[in-house]
């Protein structure tokens, strides 16, 4: 089989899945539509590898290969096959996705053992999974644009998969809209990029664009605009400023969708649309500074901001925000094998912290504030170890993975020069912030004072007792909730009492351990090796390492997490009044971080309620006012005198005078026009 | 292939014999009935699966094999007319009886009999008062509707058009829904009677004014007059005059002000056809017969059509997203979606025009099976139609959830879905012509995500609603909404089936605007000289390109 024949069972097997689960929701016994899924994705993933070694066999620069199955809108100049296109960045991708996937599949297996809508579950996280591998294997902007949009719809789907909370149906449309925002700039910028390359197709494109379609000199007009409109799609699927807004709200999914979606999957789909698009992109440097000021921008705010959450999963949320800046910022400077790096390891240690929050949320039966948790270190070693491997690896600590990715990036950052220093300097902030936002929610969880949640786990009754509250409550607002379909359901797991979710997250801890290995500095190339035949046209790929910057950044990143650490350590374990203190000596930030740098209100004040206003204008006052009375009005005697005729039309035969009538009129008139 | 003919007058005669057939039976049936028990009789004459339904049903069926049929028989190869009927009608004045398949209403035969298939399977699930009226009506619009897209003659376009009125009228005024029936009936009709009044004296312009240049001799079949172009000053009035018309018929902003009054009055079933089929009589006029027609008068008001249809995607939008009414947020919806569909036909080029034309299609689709979904909530929440009495419906109605969670998205144009090639095709056509508006049109698709997501939402999710009674869809309305949800996952992965046929029609009816534009660069040039010859120059050009 070819590598394209592996790509199309990528894309089946998940699509088939998601067909089972759906139309045997009722037949499917137990826990059978779980497993089902996961295979799916597993099979799937072993595809992906078929994929990946067929693709190796090939010749470096033979390893673009595209198979189209039909035409799917090939009409009037425009050119869209259903087709995909493998090379070493969509197969990087697939292996990366579903991996990670079937991880999570499974660990949903416990995680949603109780739900009542356990087999629905499955079907949209196949269908998001379906999804994924088109957008990252689509051959041409159409299918590009369709993947983007489904895994928008099936987050939508997902975030409201409890749909009877009204916070999770609001929280659902408001990352559909935003998302929509997105898809809008993608086709645009799609439109302004057909408008000279006459294609939609990937390679064509690239071809064009080489060949001179934009002119040979950078930056040109309707270039740039499509090269940032594309940005406004990938920063609304990787929540960068301004249109974020939606990631941390849809936290109110159930805790693997977040894993998932909202950390290692669908909010790096922007990391990738640059990285693909890079030949477009490099003839447009202004658009490339403007993704790296953004992707820059985000991950110091999101940082702040996750300094003062008190949602674990928010936290982690605004946490992977930042990270994705980290990456917006590398493929936007030329960091692509970098970005793609950390979009890898990341991938790992934020669904493994992702996991592990899901089960001290289950140990807490659904509550998810840090201020109600506490000193669940000697009732949850193995979720404690696994938020400490993800923690460290997140915060860059050497020899954790995310260290050598995140240094990747910073590294070829600075060596651009020039203004690209205060990237530079903005990304060893970060990495600063990151540790103390990390070990902040660590500790507070996981040390001092035991809660009563932690301590009935810590009985040593047979078995242990899992706390479930005895009257369910939404933890975002405090409403009753029944355990029916469309609320979670009464029973909790945690990663200690469920195999499945051990194995899942005690895979991606050897991830988030090991898997910075691959591509050491100086030491091996993996990912650079294998990425570098997608980038062959590259000016930018091949970074010119300075051992000075290199040694620098790398001891400047350990000490900065070190640091963070220690202060985070000092803060919330050693003196636990400090956090009080700093919070009053520096309450403009507090206030400043807790509201989130007040980006939903502003949105709100700016978008959401002049619309709004309009819409209840023109519903209440214009259409009345103007549809009603004025343009019928001087027909509301006609209207009057008419309900008479229409009235004694109910019976009879006067219908068929009135019908008459209106044939004769046509007819008589038709015949005394043509005479004049 | 069977004449034309047949599947035009097919669904009439259907509905006439169902009607006169029942009459028979129903007397008989009196008969027995007097001699053995007492009211059942009545209610096999009146209750539902009475024998109108199903002979209206099997004929509608029938016609909808006939209309696959042709789009499998379409040669997709030319421009050229296909299945020709052509008969003298009325020798003195020149009109045929003309009726060809053609690219451009090929797929609008097919979405017709099917919405009209469906539309007659949902009737027949509920009894009707006088049910052998009301079915023989409702085929009667079946043929009209057809008659309409069939049509390859001026005047034989024109009766059919108005003809399409008379069974609606009385479907409406019939068996509408209290309060406001009878206002809805008379607005409906005064709204579009005076648009059809002022195609009517156009068309006969038409016909004369051809005729004059033509040498006397009147016709009024499409490609003669075709071939006799007006001067571009009666083009504009002409042009006009069939504008209100069909914005009327769609209905576009500002001339939507009989759509709140009557879809609130129509029977669902009625509805879904109408809002479904007749608004695109509309928009299939304007590309069939308008631009051919009037390819100077189409130029000169192009901006000012874009503009209409900008106002209607705007303001049916911000309509859709703040009316309560289920109905009318589906009918505000038609309102922003028909806006697409004139903004893709007045981009005056062949991208736009394409993907109106498949838009057209698609909004059919999803349109009816939206209207029968509002149908069923009704029924689900003590026949309330106001999404502020619903929510949590889907609690106990899975598949009927997933159905409509279908039907939304492709509402809101999702990218894979049939509607979003349309729609992309249309603003890439716009993109073209005019950049600024192609920008604000946009704001159409995030509204559109708004209202769609809005409407399932209140109805489907939340926590559950006041007079909410959730139960599971019955397969009797499972099988009308299966065909169309079928139809739509088809057309989503493979739109092509539908883009193939009609492109050569298309580019010939855009190609008549794009060539209207030489003739005004030759006078400009022997006027006013070299730089007004430059600028028509650009703007053909930018007209032209692929």
């Amino acid at each position: 089989m070819s590598a394209t024949t592996y790509g199309w069972l990528v894309l089946l097997f998940p699509l088939l899945g998601m067909l089972v689960t759906a139309l045997g929701f009722r037949s499917l016994p137990g826990r059978s539509a779980g497993w089902i899924a996961t295979a799916a994705i597993f099979l799937s993933f072993l595809a992906a590898l078929g994929a990946l070694i067929k693709i190796q066999g090939l010749a470096p620069e033979h390893r673009q290969v595209v198979s189209s199955l039909w035409s799917y809108a090939s009409t009037v100049g425009i050119d869209a096959q259903m087709s995909i296109l493998v090379d070493p960045l969509s197969v990087f991708m697939i292996l990366v996705v579903t991996g990670v996937s079937t991880l999570i599949h499974l660990y949903s297996i416990s995680y949603m053992e109780g739900d009542r809508g356990f087999a629905r579950y499955f079907s949209y996280l196949n269908f998001f999974v379906f999804s994924m591998l088109l957008l990252v294997l689509a051959g041409n902007f159409l299918l590009l644009i369709t993947g983007w949009a489904f895994v928008g719809a099936a987050s939508y789907l997902l975030i409201s998969f409890w749909y009877r909370r009204t916070t999770a149906t609001s929280a659902g449309i408001k990352a559909f809209v935003i998302n929509v925002v997105g898809d809008v700039g993608l086709v645009l910028g799609t439109y302004f990029i057909f408008k000279h390359t006459h294609t939609l197709d990937f390679l064509k494109t690239f071809q064009a664009t080489s060949a001179g379609a934009f002119g040979h000199a950078s930056n040109e007009g309707d270039l740039v605009a499509g090269c940032i409109l594309l940005l406004v799609g990938a920063f609304a699927k990787s929540a960068q400023i301004p249109l974020h807004t939606w990631l941390p709200d849809a936290m109110e999914g159930p805790t693997p969708v977040s894993s998932l979606i909202h950390a290692a999957t669908m909010v790096t789909a922007g990391v990738y649309l640059i990285a693909r698009m890079h030949p477009l992109f490099e003839l447009a440097p202004a658009a490339q500074d403007v993704g790296a000021v953004v992707g820059a921008a985000t991950l110091l705010i999101a940082g702040t901001i996750g300094l003062a959450q008190t949602d674990i999963k928010r936290v982690i949320a605004y946490s992977t925000m930042s990270q994705i800046g980290y990456m917006i910022m590398g493929v936007s400077v030329g960091a692509y094998a970098a970005g793609l790096f950390h979009l890898m390891t990341h991938a790992f240690f934020k669904a493994l912290l992702f996991m592990a929050a899901g089960s001290i949320i289950g140990a807490m039966a659904g509550e998810q504030s840090l201020n109600r948790m506490g000193g669940f270190r000697k009732a949850m070693p193995f979720t404690y170890g696994c938020f400490i491997v993800g923690g460290l690896a997140l915060s860059g600590v050497p020899p954790f993975s995310g260290f050598f990715s995140k240094d990747d990036i910073l590294l070829v950052t600075g060596e651009r020069g020039g203004w690209h220093w205060i990237l530079y300097v903005a990304g060893y902030v970060g990495a600063f912030l990151t540790a103390i936002y990390t070990f902040r929610m660590i500790f507070r969880a996981f040390h001092g004072e035991p809660v009563a949640e932690a301590r009935e786990l810590n009985l040593k009754s047979h078995p242990p007792h899992l706390h479930h509250a005895e009257v369910p409550r939404n933890p975002a607002n405090g409403e009753e909730e029944d355990t029916d379909v469309g609320f979670p359901g009464p029973t909790h797991a945690i990663a200690e009492r469920a195999l499945p979710m051990r194995v899942a997250m005690g895979v991606l801890a050897l991830g988030a351990v090991g898997a910075g290995l691959v591509q050491i500095p100086k030491v091996d190339f993996v990912i650079d090796d294998f990425l570098r035949p997608s980038f062959a046209g590259s000016a930018l790929y091949e970074p010119h390492t300075k051992n000075g910057l290199l040694v620098f950044g790398l001891g400047l990143g350990t000490v900065l997490a070190l640091l963070g650490i220690a202060l985070a350590h000092r803060i919330w374990v050693v003196r636990p009044g400090m956090a009080t203190s700093i919070r009053e000596r520096f309450r403009p930030a507090y206030v400043l971080f807790v509201n989130k740098w007040y980006f939903d209100e502003l949105i709100d004040m700016l978008v959401v309620k002049p619309a709004a206003a309009a819409g209840l204008f023109a519903r209440d006052t214009f259409e009345q006012l103007f549809v009603d009375e004025t343009l019928i009005g001087g027909t509301t005697g006609i209207v009057r005198a008419g309900s008479a005729a229409v009235r004694a039309a109910q019976s009879g035969f006067v219908r068929y005078y009135a019908a008459l009538l209106v044939l004769g009129v046509t007819g008589v008139g038709f015949y005394f026009l043509l005479q004049t | 292939m069977p004449p034309l003919s047949i599947l035009l007058w097919l669904p009439f005669v259907c509905g006439l014999l169902g009607a006169l057939a029942s009459a028979v039976l129903a007397r008989g049936g009196r008969t027995n009935a007097e001699a053995s028990a007492g009211d059942a009789s009545a209610a096999s004459g009146r209750g539902a699966w009475g024998a109108p339904g199903v002979v209206a049903l099997v004929g509608s069926l029938v016609a909808l094999g006939l209309a696959i049929a042709y789009i499998a028989d379409y040669k997709s190869g030319g421009a050229a007319l296909q299945h020709v009927t052509d008969t003298v009608w009325i020798s003195t004045l020149g009109i045929h009886y003309k009726l060809a398949v053609t690219g451009l209403n090929v797929f609008l035969l097919g979405l017709t009999t099917l919405l009209f298939a469906v539309a007659t399977l949902a009737a027949n699930l509920r009894s009707w008062e006088r049910p052998r009226l009301f079915y023989f009506h409702f085929m009667l619009a079946e043929s009209a509707v057809l008659g309409a897209f069939l049509a390859q003659d001026l005047a034989l376009f024109v009766s059919f058009f108005d003809l399409m009125l008379i069974p609606f009228y009385f479907l409406i005024g019939g068996w509408g829904r209290e309060p406001g029936r009878i206002k809805a009936t008379i607005k409906l009709v005064i709204y579009t009677l005076v648009g059809s009044l002022l195609m009517l004296a156009a068309a006969i312009a038409t016909g004369v004014l051809a005729s004059q240049q033509g040498g006397g001799h009147i016709t009024f079949v499409l490609s003669a007059l075709h071939a006799l172009p007006l001067s571009s000053g009666s083009q504009e009035w002409i042009f006009l005059f069939f504008a209100a018309a069909f914005l009327v018929k769609m209905p576009a902003f500002p001339l939507h002000g009989w759509m709140p009054d009557g879809y609130r009055a129509m029977p669902i079933e009625v509805l879904m056809v109408f809002s479904g089929v007749l608004s695109k009589v509309g928009a299939y006029g304007f590309l069939a017969i308008v631009l051919p027609l009037f390819p100077q008068a189409a130029v000169h008001f192009q901006t000012l059509m874009l503009l209409i249809a900008l106002a209607s995607i705007l303001y049916g939008s911000a309509q859709a997203f703040s009316q309560t009414d289920a109905r009318l947020i589906a009918g505000y919806s038609s309102v922003a979606q028909l806006g697409f569909i004139t903004l893709g036909i007045f981009s005056l080029n062949s991208q736009g025009a394409q993907g109106a034309l498949l838009q057209m299609v698609n909004h059919g689709l999803v349109v009816a099976p939206l209207l029968f979904i509002v149908g069923l909530l009704a029924k689900r929440t003590g026949g309330s139609e106001d999404v502020r009495q619903m929510g949590g419906l889907a609690f106990r109605a899975p598949v009927l959830a997933s159905l409509f969670l279908v039907v939304a998205l492709a509402t809101l144009a999702i990218p894979g879905s049939s509607n979003f090639v349309g729609e992309f095709l249309i603003l890439l056509g716009v993109f073209k012509a005019k950049l600024a508006i192609a920008i604000i049109a946009f704001s159409g698709v995030v509204l559109a995500s708004v209202y769609a997501l809005r409407l399932f939402i209140r109805a489907m999710h939340n926590r559950v609603g006041p007079s909410a009674d959730s139960h599971e869809i019955s397969i009797l309305d499972g099988a009308v909404l299966a065909p169309l949800i079928a139809v739509i996952v088809f057309l989503a992965l493979y739109p092509q089936l539908a883009l193939h046929r009609s492109e050569r029609s298309v580019k010939a009816a855009v190609a008549s605007v794009q060539a209207s534009t030489v003739p005004a660069q030759t006078v400009a040039r022997v006027i006013s000289g070299p730089r007004v010859v430059h600028r028509s120059a650009t703007f053909a050009d930018s007209v032209r390109t692929p």
